[in-house]
């Protein structure tokens, strides 16, 4: 267990932002972490869809259950937070 | 006694160069300090400067001007204007002058090196006006303010802020530390008195003068228009230099300091002038949207600037004249939604008219900012405030040193542009500021970012009110709304009517 930045670039948002997760957390988890910087501040909540991570500009997400220990990136690389139908 | 014309004798007097024989060329002037790209004096010595002026005449242009300046001032001591004038027209003026001041007396050092270390002796003549010119903009930046100070802890940041490690400032002292502190004097003469005072301060200053006076700010509307007919002088020096270099097969290199300055100075006025023409402004008193005023006073007479100079628009000029009409409102919006984090306080510049104004102005403005303050204007209107302010950082760019964005909503396109270098990642807010970087990453590679620092523990505590602390934001100071929410009101009885209906 460590703490980990990311950088978080969300859905309909304007700004990246400095995301501190754990190495354990899950992509859910990011996700969800993310969403507390973005939605219902900038972006209005998407009843009915989860949030997906994946690397910028890639085009499969991470497993929803892949821990950020297992999945690769860097310290402050950027995180696509994206919007998906559940 | 009959005084000979001044053209009769200018270029004679100013011919200062000489064949040192105590010393070697180099010795006299040293190349990273001249920056004399391989030529020799006499090709420097043909640098021949558009405005031409004496001492005697400067000192008697610019006693005159002092007394304008100064005489309104005095006369309009007691007007009550700072009580009276709109709380957005006051964050105009604590922006600029926390910005500008202080980076005026910078300014005089940099051009004490064209006046010192550069081969042209025209160009030592017109930096040794253009010294003092600065020395004298940091005098009344600091001076005309300060009488504010007792009334406004924020106006103290006209003298303070150069000397913070508030975020805009990082920004502000990284561009300038850049293209006028840290290069040889040749290098000076383009990318801060070409490139930035050319390109855009001198129309800068143009701009803000005419909303000082539309706003009825005389006193700042003489001392900018003051100003700005120092620069309109001084900023011709790089000019002649340009040619120099052009002519003697340097083009290459001229082009791009010319790009690297270009891009800087855009982004420092997207974050500070944008904002406060599109959104600080009062609405009645605007003129011009930003773009608008971007594309008739900078990028017009900038293109002609450079065309007439033999130079080519730099390579990025697609994106720059995309950029102009998005950049600006990220970095507002940026600005205010972490507002406890600046020296002045942001209007917020959304009520229905202003949006109106903006969606006329900015066709598809509602669908993509402005989906971001719906959001923000239900947590003001609902009180929710705790969602109103930020709980962690923007990232920043390692290049501008400003947040890394794009345009939102139906629009989304923001993107980091990365970079690995020796082992460390670095992001970047475009492709341009990668693109600065790869031309000498040694130059940029040691800074680190305000997110950088608060990641390596110089941040305690790492929270909003360890980072108030670092960028010395003491109680008093702290940015919030302008209005004080006020024009949420509005909102406030819409939302009621519609529910009456």
């Amino acid at each position: 267990m460590a703490l980990y930045p990311l950088t978080s670039n969300f859905e309909g948002d304007f700004v990246l932002q400095l995301l501190p997760v754990d190495t354990e957390n899950t992509m859910d988890e990011v996700a969800a972490a993310a969403a507390v910087h973005s939605v219902g501040r900038r972006v209005r909540d998407r009843p009915g869809c989860i949030l997906r991570v994946r690397r910028q500009d890639a085009q499969e997400f991470f497993p929803r259950t892949m821990k950020v220990a297992e999945s690769g990136l860097k310290p402050t690389e950027t995180v696509e937070i994206i919007w998906q139908a559940a | 006694m009959a005084v000979l014309n001044r053209m009769d004798w200018y270029d004679l007097a100013r011919t200062t160069n000489w064949t040192p024989s105590y010393v070697t060329e180099d010795e006299l002037f040293p190349p990273k300090l001249s920056g004399d790209f391989g030529l020799p004096q006499n090709a420097w010595e043909k640098y021949d400067e558009p405005y031409k002026q004496t001492y005697p005449e400067y000192v008697k242009v610019q006693r005159d001007k002092d007394a304008g300046a100064y005489s309104v001032k005095a006369a309009l001591e007691r007007s009550r204007i700072f009580e009276n004038a709109d709380p957005g027209w006051k964050s105009v003026m604590k922006a600029h002058y926390g910005a500008i001041a202080r980076g005026e007396y910078a300014a005089a050092s940099a051009e004490a090196r064209m006046m010192r270390f550069s081969k042209a002796p025209g160009m030592r003549n017109m930096s040794t006006l253009g010294c003092l010119d600065e020395i004298r903009h940091g005098q009344m930046q600091l001076y005309f303010p300060h009488e504010h100070v007792s009334k406004d802890r924020q106006m103290d940041w006209a003298f303070k802020a150069y000397d913070t490690n508030e975020w805009a400032m990082i920004a502000a002292r990284h561009f300038f530390d850049d293209i006028m502190m840290t290069r040889d004097a040749i290098s000076v003469s383009i990318m801060l008195t070409f490139s930035f005072e050319t390109g855009f301060t001198n129309m800068q200053f143009l701009g803000l003068a005419a909303d000082a006076a539309e706003a009825g700010d005389h006193t700042f509307a003489n001392l900018i228009s003051s100003i700005q007919t120092d620069e309109s002088r001084h900023a011709q020096i790089g000019g002649p230099a340009l040619k120099v270099l052009i002519e003697n097969g340097q083009k290459a290199e001229a082009q791009k300091r010319v790009d690297i300055a270009v891009w800087g100075a855009w982004k420092l006025f997207s974050v500070l002038t944008g904002p406060i023409m599109d959104y600080y402004t009062p609405l009645e008193h605007r003129k011009q949207s930003f773009k608008e005023f971007m594309e008739e006073w900078i990028v017009a007479q900038f293109e002609r600037a450079l065309t007439d100079m033999g130079l080519d628009l730099p390579w990025y000029w697609d994106i720059f004249l995309k950029d102009i009409a998005q950049t600006h409102h990220g970095m507002h919006l940026g600005a205010y939604y972490w507002r406890p984090t600046l020296w002045w306080n942001p209007a917020a510049g959304v009520t229905p008219d202003e949006r109106a104004w903006l969606e006329e102005k900015y066709p598809g403005w509602n669908d993509t900012w402005g989906q971001c303050w719906d959001v923000f204007i239900d947590n003001v209107v609902d009180g929710n405030m705790a969602k109103a302010y930020p709980e962690t950082l923007p990232y920043v760019c390692n290049m501008c040193q400003l947040p890394i964005l794009g345009t939102p909503g139906k629009g989304w396109n923001v993107k980091d542009y990365p970079l690995e270098y020796k082992g460390r990642l670095y992001h970047f807010g475009s492709e341009v500021d990668r693109w600065v970087f790869e031309q000498e990453p040694e130059r940029y590679a040691g800074h680190l970012s305000i997110v950088d620092r608060f990641l390596a523990g110089m941040i305690q505590p790492m929270d909003l009110g360890g980072a108030l602390q670092y960028m010395g934001l003491a109680p008093g100071e702290i940015g919030d709304d302008a209005h004080n929410y006020a024009w949420a009101e509005i909102y406030r009885a819409l939302r009621a009517a519609k529910k009456a209906s």
